[in-house]
């Protein structure tokens, strides 16, 4: 090997350029369902010349441990790939990211250890220059904090730790206090005021930085804090490639943390937060609105789009249930156009009109008769009821009140009593909604944290789009 | 318990408070209905009709009445028939407690407990009891059938050989049920509508039925108060408004007026002179005319062409022209409460029950209900 490095000069920045090429055009593909798979393929093709290029480096110490790492990673991947059901990949993608961040720790420490702190007597070769060790110090910190705050995650999601936000008061306050005095402490290091065995104080406040700030969110807004995960990985990673002076690394941690920290955006425009919101690690529920005895009982699941999409395109039956959410978006047409896909289909579609959705009595029937939905697809609430059994799937539209089973067993609440859609009945509920706000009635929504229902969050219209784009494909 | 529906007395009234399909549900319930002869006549449905749905068909009003325990009207009875209730019976009508003292004070002494359904509280439970939702749902749609035939022209917009005709210009002011309901009509004849209203909370209630929402000045959301009702405004804003309201209004073909405050006269939103502003040949329909109206020149239960050519309608209990539509809705209404109130063959009139406790007017003797009592208070002071 280190004989083809002569052999070909550069041979490595070469295989580094074509990997991070792979990586950019990986990365678009994964942007559509219908690409995806080749996207992935080819970011796995760049990895694998990255590998290729840095193994004949020739730099390379001892083979022996590349190779049992190698063998060990390739093996726990492959048994992760094969094994792992696709329903967990958040929680693949959480220990995925976590590891990465502790890999990126890991070096880190290990650089300052080499040539900061066991730096031979007298040496002043400038190698490990002031700027070296301010990446270092903040891929520690990224790295340390992706790798706690990515199994806090993980165990949220697998069930192993409460998913429920825990807050305490001042959280925020003590969570940026904290992160700005992690920040001076790698300020201390770089100008070399503080002993090189701060960098270990550093890597503890971080480890516990992450616990800190994924402990918080709830576990319906996990995959937020997943991408935001992904982007520190990304942005530790490319701390990394600084230190070690590798262009494949800084390449690759860059599109990793832009990439994360766009996905997160995204979700954060389709749950209507602001990343500020989000940075903060106040994203566990409506802040400061709940009081106490209101708050839901277990956690809303979030599906994407192309999961609804999967789920109404194996249905046979499916009744749509539009509420205000749909006037408000002037989903109407869209909503329509959507059912006429999945009658396309074969799939029975009828509407469920409840007496009270929406602000005005016939609100639903005037917007639906102005989409051009037929007045026989429409159906009363006391017609429809019993069919919710034998439904697949019940798909709410920014309806809320008029399907919140509270209206049955609750005494006491200010809908008890008001008779209901039965959505829950049916097999699976699919709700599409801007976010877990309460309806008119101002309360809060069972509905939405059954076992049976999912959350399609988003703007109505937009929604319905994106499912018949996906149903059209 | 017997149950009696007797024939509406007032001049104009259409409505009654049953439909067969009532009456059945009510015999599932239990109930024992008496209907007046003839009293289902206005709103097309026969003396058959209600026998057959299992009523019995009562001819004469004394014996109607002779040991009935409920009652179901829509109007509030008259002086005669309100001796002719059994003391201790109960009352189910709309009895406008707020203005209407009289009947009020004639019912309490007669030891009846009168239940008003323009009282039922908006909650969401309650909307199928909310006979005032269900009535300005058919004034809001006949408001604009009213204004498209009082109109020189035609509402939608048509290019056509013979010229173009330009869309008409409705604006709807008030976006309660009426006002929502007129804005969507208006908007499936074919007309550009705009809404207005006090509170900023409705604007995206005006936009989900494609019209405009019209922004006049700075509102704030106090406007609303806790029973979702619009709640009266400082004379400043009111004039600012006005000022405002003018530029628009003498683009309008059509206006609509729907406000109205529980309790008071109609607030005043189209004066004289903003009237004269207006192109000859509009139309207003007043639906607050039964409280005065929202225009100074309103006359109430007629039609009043102005100086300049606006024809100003005042239209009163504009749900009568739409009978069997009124009836059926009111009917279901009525049951809704009736059998929300009344649980194991009788009616607590004790309850904690939100809609009972804003219902409930007078009972064992008295005026009960707290609003009324203010207002009672207030007046004889």
């Amino acid at each position: 090997m280190p004989l083809l490095a002569e052999l070909v000069p550069m041979s490595t920045e070469w295989l580094y350029l074509a990997a991070a090429v792979l990586f950019i055009v990986g990365i678009r593909d994964l942007s559509s369902a219908e690409t995806a798979r080749r996207g992935n393929l080819l970011a796995a093709c760049g990895m694998l010349l990255a590998i290729v290029g840095t193994l004949q480096h020739g730099l390379i110490v001892k083979w022996e441990w590349i190779a049992v790492g190698m063998v060990a990673g390739g093996v726990i991947g492959l048994m992760m790939a094969v094994f792992m059901p696709m329903t967990a990949m958040p929680e693949r993608i959480a220990i995925v990211n976590g590891l990465g961040g502790a890999a990126s720790g890991l070096v880190g420490i290990c650089e300052v250890i080499r040539h900061v702190i066991m730096r031979p007597e007298g040496s002043t070769a400038p190698e490990f220059s002031a700027f070296h060790v301010g990446v270092a110090g903040l891929e520690i910190m990224l790295g340390a904090l992706t790798f706690t705050g990515s199994m806090v995650a993980f165990g949220k999601l697998k069930g192993l730790i409460s998913s429920k936000p825990m807050t305490y008061p001042g959280q925020n306050a003590v969570n940026v206090l904290w992160l700005l005095a992690m920040l001076c402490l790698i300020i201390g290091l770089v100008t070399g005021d503080l002993n090189p065995v701060f960098f270990f104080v550093l890597a503890g406040m971080a480890l516990l930085f992450g616990v800190m700030f994924v402990l918080p969110i709830g576990g319906a807004d996990m995959p937020v804090v997943i991408a935001m995960l992904n982007a520190y990985s990304g942005l530790a990673a490319a701390a990394t490639g600084f230190v070690l002076s590798n262009k494949v690394l800084i390449i690759a941690g860059a599109l990793d943390g832009s990439s994360g920290l766009l996905l997160s955006l995204l979700m954060c425009r389709a749950m209507n937060r602001s990343l500020t919101n989000v940075l903060l690690g106040a994203v566990g529920g409506p802040t400061g609105g709940v009081s106490g005895g209101d708050e839901l009982q277990g956690d809303p699941q979030s599906i994407s789009t192309v999961e609804a999409a999967e789920r109404l395109f194996d249905a046979r039956r499916v009744i749509i249930v539009p509420g205000y959410g749909m006037a408000a978006a002037g989903a109407h047409f869209a909503i329509r156009e959507l059912a006429d896909v999945l009658k396309e289909r074969g799939i029975s579609v009828k509407y469920a009109i409840h007496p009270v959705a929406g602000r005005m009595p016939g609100h639903m029937n005037v917007l639906l008769a102005d989409a051009n939905v037929p007045y026989d697809d429409l159906v009363e609430m006391d017609v429809i009821n019993p069919e919710f059994a034998d439904t697949d799937v019940a798909l709410v539209m920014g309806a809320n009140d008029i399907c919140n089973p509270a209206a049955r067993t609750a005494e006491g609440s200010p809908i008890y009593g008001m008779p209901i859609l039965d959505v829950d009945h049916a097999a699976q509920v699919i709700v599409i909604k801007r976010s877990m706000s309460p309806g008119f009635a101002g309360i809060p929504n069972e509905l939405f944290v059954a076992p049976n229902c999912a959350m399609l969050f988003g703007d109505g219209k937009q929604v319905a789009e994106q499912l018949i784009e996906t149903l059209s494909l | 318990m017997k149950v009696v529906v007797p024939r509406e007395l007032a001049a104009g009234e259409t409505r009654v408070a049953a439909t067969p399909r009532t009456v059945k549900r009510m015999d599932r319930a239990g109930l024992e209905v008496h209907v007046e002869s003839g009293a289902g006549e206005a709103s097309g449905i026969t003396d058959e009709a209600f026998s057959e749905a299992g009523a019995t068909i009562v001819g004469d009003r004394a014996g109607l009445f002779a040991g009935s325990e409920i009652i179901l009207c829509v109007k509030p009875p008259d002086p005669e028939t309100v001796t002719q209730i059994p003391s201790g019976a109960v009352l189910i009508a709309v009895l406008d407690p707020l203005i209407e003292h009289e009947v009020v004070s004639q019912l309490a002494t007669r030891g009846v407990s009168a239940f008003s359904l323009d009282m039922v509280p908006r909650i969401a439970r309650a909307q199928s009891m909310d006979v005032l939702s269900s009535m300005s749902t058919l004034t809001g749609y006949q408001a604009v059938l009213l204004a498209s035939m009082a109109l020189p022209g035609i509402m939608p917009y048509l290019t056509t050989a013979a010229g173009t005709l330009h869309p008409a210009k409705v604006l709807v002011l008030g976006a309660g049920v009426a006002g929502l309901q007129a804005i969507a009509t208006a908007r499936r004849l074919g007309a550009l509508v705009w809404g207005y209203d006090i509170r900023p909370v409705v604007k995206e209630q005006v936009e989900s039925l494609g019209a405009e929402f019209l922004e006049l000045i700075d509102t704030s959301d106090a406007a609303e108060d806790a029973g979702g009702y619009a709640r009266e405004q400082s004379e400043d804003q009111a004039a600012q408004q006005r000022r405002a309201m003018t530029a628009h209004l003498a683009e309008m073909d059509a206006v609509i007026t729907t406000a109205l405050i529980p309790g008071r006269p109609a607030p005043i939103l189209l004066t004289t002179e903003m009237v004269e502003a207006m192109k000859p040949g509009s139309v207003i329909v007043d639906l607050a005319a039964e409280r005065g109206g929202n225009c100074e020149l309103t006359r109430p239960g007629g039609n009043f062409t102005s100086d300049g050519g606006v024809t100003i309608l005042g239209p009163l209990d504009l749900h009568c022209s739409v009978p069997a539509h009124a009836s059926l809705m009111y009917a279901n209404n009525v049951a809704n409460f009736l059998l929300h109130v009344c649980r194991d063959g009788r009616i607590d009139v004790e309850s904690d029950d939100e809609v009972v406790r804003g219902t409930l007017v007078t009972s064992g003797g008295r005026v009960v209900h707290e609003r009324v009592l203010e207002v009672l208070g207030a007046t004889e002071s």
